[in-house]
C-alpha cells in the first residue's frame, strides 16, 4: 500500500527546475531512458497524489500516474522550454488526463497553428520569460502565502470543488473563500511583479 | 482587434485549474485565441498548477511503476511505425473570409471544432428564429452541465431580457452592443455573476453575433411564454 507522506521538497532554485526541463528535452532528443527515470523519480508521485484527490483511490491513482508519465514520453517533443517550466507542463498533462477520464472529455485549448491566432506585437510582448526562473518564484510565493490563504489556493487546483463547496469543506462563509482567494491572487501576482 | 473587457481572474484560474463547464471551457478558450493577454495570465495559473504539485503532498508509486511503464514504452515504440508522435490537430478552417468591419475573420478553432463540418464562417452558421430579429443556434453540448449557443441579433434588437442563475459570459464575435456595464465589441467578454439581470443592445447599424455560455439554463423574463421553453430549449 502506499500512503500520503509529506513532500519532498520540489525545484528550490532556477537551476534545479532547467533540470527538470532539460530531461524532458533529452526525452524528445534522444530518448533518453536516464532522464526519463529522474523525471519519472520526481514527478510521478506528485501526480499520483493529485489523481487521488479527485479520484480517492490508489490503485486508480498510480494508473493514471502511470499514464499521464507515458504521455511526458510521447509528448515530450512538443515540450517548449521557452513557454512553459517542466512543473507547469506536466501539471497540464495531469489536468488533461484528470478531465479525459474523469469527465469523459477533452479540455478544451487554444490550438496554436490556429490561422484565427492573434499574436501580441507591442513591444513588451518580445521580453522573454525565464519560465524556470517564474516557476521557482511562483513557487516561493506559494509557500509564503498565510496557511488561510494557501488551502483555498490548494483546494482550487487539487479537487474538483466549486467555491461554495470549498466553503463548506473549510467551514467559513463563501465570501471568506472569494476574499482569501482574490488575496492570494494579489499578493502571488504583486510576488512576481516586485522580482521582475 | 481591441479588447477592453476580459474573462475575470477567478474565471481563468477556473479555466486553468480545469474545474469549468465544458460550455465555458469552449468560450475562454475562443477568446484567449484572440486576446494574448488571457493567454499569458492562463499561463501564469497554469504555473500556479505547477507550484501546487510540487509543494503538495506527494504519494509513492509502486516498487516496480518505472519498469512497468518502460515496458509499455518499449512495446509502444516497437510498434512505433504505426503512431507515435501525436501531431497538432489539422482541421482548416477557412482563412481571409471577407472582413467586413469589425468581425473576426473566421471561425477561431474551439468554436469551430463544434460547428458542423461545411461551416466556414459565422455566416454558415444554420441559425434558427427564436424571435423577431433574434437567431440563435445551439451547440452541441458535449456535457449536460452547462449550455452554450450562439445568438444572432439584429441592428436595434435587444437580446430578451433575461436573468441568470450561476455564471454568465458572452464572448462578442461581429458587431457592438450596449448594455448596463458597457460597450461591448468583437473579441470581448461579459463575465457575469450570479443574479445579474442585463439587456443587451445591438446598438450599431451593423448585426451583432455572440456566443454565450451558462452554467445554467438561461430564463428569459420577457418575450417568450414560459411555456414555450421546454419545447426550444432553453
Ligand atoms: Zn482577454
Amino acid at each position: 500500500m502506499s500512503g500520503t507522506t509529506r513532500t519532498r521538497p520540489g525545484p528550490a532554485d532556477p537551476a534545479e527546475a532547467k533540470r527538470c526541463a532539460s530531461w524532458i528535452v533529452a526525452v524528445a532528443a534522444t530518448q533518453d531512458r536516464e532522464a526519463f527515470a529522474q523525471l519519472f523519480a520526481h514527478f510521478a508521485p506528485r501526480v499520483k497524489a493529485y489523481m487521488f484527490r479527485f479520484g480517492g483511490n490508489s490503485e486508480n491513482a498510480e494508473e493514471l500516474a502511470q499514464e499521464a508519465m507515458m504521455q511526458v514520453w510521447r509528448k515530450a517533443h512538443l515540450f517548449d522550454p521557452q513557454k512553459a517550466a517542466a512543473s507547469t507542463w506536466i501539471f497540464t498533462i495531469a489536468r488533461n488526463l484528470r478531465i479525459d477520464r474523469f469527465r469523459q472529455r477533452k479540455h478544451i485549448e487554444v490550438d496554436d497553428s490556429d490561422p484565427t491566432l492573434i499574436i501580441d506585437d507591442s513591444p513588451l510582448a518580445d521580453e522573454i520569460v525565464d519560465r524556470d526562473e517564474h516557476a521557482v518564484l511562483v513557487k516561493s510565493a506559494m509557500e509564503e502565502l498565510p496557511a488561510d490563504q494557501k488551502v483555498v489556493v490548494e483546494l482550487s487546483f487539487f479537487e474538483d470543488l466549486s467555491h461554495s463547496e470549498i466553503a463548506e469543506q473549510l467551514d467559513i462563509p463563501l465570501g471568506t473563500v472569494k476574499s482569501r482567494l482574490r488575496l492570494a491572487l494579489t499578493k502571488l501576482r504583486g510576488g512576481l511583479e516586485g522580482v521582475s | 482587434m481591441n479588447i477592453k473587457h476580459h474573462p475575470t481572474d477567478q474565471t481563468l484560474m477556473d479555466y486553468a485549474s480545469g474545474k469549468m463547464s465544458q460550455a465555458m471551457e469552449l468560450l475562454v478558450a475562443t477568446h484567449m485565441t484572440l486576446c494574448p493577454k488571457c493567454r499569458e495570465k492562463v499561463a501564469e495559473f497554469e504555473a500556479l498548477g505547477g507550484a501546487a504539485l510540487e509543494t503538495a503532498n506527494v504519494m509513492s508509486m509502486d516498487a516496480h511503476a518505472l519498469d512497468h511503464v518502460m515496458a509499455m514504452i518499449e512495446r509502444e515504440t516497437a510498434n512505433e511505425n504505426v503512431v507515435f508522435r501525436e501531431m497538432p490537430s489539422t482541421r482548416r478552417v477557412a482563412v481571409g473570409e471577407s472582413i467586413t468591419g469589425s468581425a473576426i475573420p473566421s471561425v477561431p478553432r474551439p468554436l469551430a471544432n463544434l460547428l458542423p463540418d461545411n461551416v466556414l464562417s459565422l455566416e454558415d452558421i444554420p441559425w434558427k428564429s427564436l424571435a423577431p430579429g433574434v437567431k440563435h443556434y445551439q451547440l452541441k453540448s458535449i456535457e449536460s452541465k452547462g449550455t452554450v449557443r450562439l445568438m444572432k441579433i439584429a441592428p436595434g434588437v435587444s437580446i430578451p431580457d433575461h436573468g441568470h442563475h450561476g455564471h454568465e459570459m458572452t464572448l462578442l464575435l461581429k458587431g457592438s452592443y450596449i448594455d448596463e456595464i458597457g460597450r461591448f465589441r468583437a473579441g470581448d467578454v461579459a463575465d457575469l455573476g450570479n443574479d445579474v439581470d442585463h439587456q443587451p443592445i445591438a446598438d450599431t447599424a451593423e448585426e451583432c453575433i455572440c456566443l454565450i455560455a451558462t452554467d445554467a439554463p438561461m430564463k428569459f423574463n420577457r418575450l417568450l411564454p414560459k411555456l414555450l421553453q421546454p419545447f426550444i430549449g432553453i
